[in-house]
């Protein structure tokens, strides 16, 4: 709803699809650019010492991956028996085109490829 | 603060070994910076990658960068093919030095000296297979050329599908969790904590 509201307000020659997200499990960590980042790592800290989580999966795209490592360095900080292990990806991303001049105009698709990083957070022993 | 100005920064661990087992001894490293263009990059990546008797290349970066190290490290896998993956992020502590600037300089120039923690990613790429238990060992995907971000994508699909199944027991407050995930906060913190 909020991302809709906002690509109105802001003309542009295309519009951005939101990324594709495969599996939102309450162990998925999201990462973006405007998620307080304190509170996001106060979320993952009770997710993993309530013991309800066994591991966390920290996503980051693109500008937001610096932000998903920072995260996970400081969830292992917190804990210093959590292990990490990075992988790395790339995304593909849609872009809908919208030709300029007026509504009738023809809007075409264009993709492009953006960089991930998918982090696992883990306590070792456990399994 | 503001007649200070910074001098120079100095990488602490940049003479510490890397954060890999059983290195080759004739690796590439590519250092990462904010302003490297990832064509160059790439392109040398590439003609050393495809030499004969080279074997392993790393992308080390810090801060604004990693973002482009991964991406490198994704062209080249996908056009060279066939390499083994092994993904490593620390801390990185960067000392910066600080002087004071103005007309009027004290005989002993005051220095302030600031350590920062820098996140920062270092990726290992081999064409020999590379331990797989080793953590963030990433298998070398055979992808054709043009097709690989959808492949990719499908490949994170068949692992989630397993993720999903350990989640089904607790699947009320998998709702919970993910409307607050969504929720815009205010981005007022400054994210290097």
């Amino acid at each position: 709803m909020a991302e809709q509201t906002s690509l109105q307000e802001r003309p542009s020659a295309h519009r951005r699809r939101p990324a594709p997200r495969p599996s939102r499990g309450p162990n998925d960590i999201y990462v973006n650019t405007k998620t307080d980042f304190r509170a996001q790592l106060s979320r993952c800290r009770r997710l993993l010492e309530s013991g309800s989580q066994k591991e966390l999966r920290v996503h980051g795209l693109g500008l937001a991956i610096g932000r998903a490592i920072n995260l996970a360095l400081q969830l292992q900080l917190a804990m210093p028996e959590t292990l990490l292990s990075a992988s790395t990806s790339t995304v593909e991303l849609t872009d809908d085109l919208e030709a300029e001049g007026g509504e009738d105009a023809e809007a075409g698709t264009r993709n492009r490829n953006n960089s991930a990083i998918h982090i696992r957070v883990y306590r070792p022993h456990e399994e | 603060m503001e007649n200070l100005h910074r001098v120079r920064i100095v990488v602490e661990d940049e003479g510490k070994a890397l954060p890999f087992k059983d290195l080759h001894p004739h690796v590439a490293q590519m250092r990462v910076k904010e302003g490297s263009k990832i064509r160059n990059l790439v392109r040398y990546a590439l003609t050393y990658m495809e030499s004969e008797g080279t074997v392993q290349i790393i992308f080390g970066a810090y801060g604004q960068a990693v973002t482009k190290a991964i991406t490198c490290a994704e062209i080249l896998k996908r056009q060279v093919g066939g390499l083994h993956q092994i993904t490593k992020i620390q801390y990185q502590t960067l000392q910066e030095v600080w002087e004071q600037r103005g007309p009027v300089i004290k005989s002993p120039a005051s220095c302030l000296t600031v350590y920062k923690n820098c996140p920062s990613i270092y990726i290992l790429l081999s064409k020999y297979p590379l331990d797989p238990q080793e953590d963030g060992y990433q298998p070398p995907q055979n992808l054709p050329t043009g097709e690989t971000g959808k492949r990719t994508f499908e490949s994170h699909g068949s692992t989630d599908s397993k993720r999903q199944k350990t989640n089904a027991s607790n699947e009320g407050y998998q709702e919970e969790e993910a409307e607050e995930v969504e929720e815009p906060l205010d981005c007022s913190t400054v994210s290097w904590t």
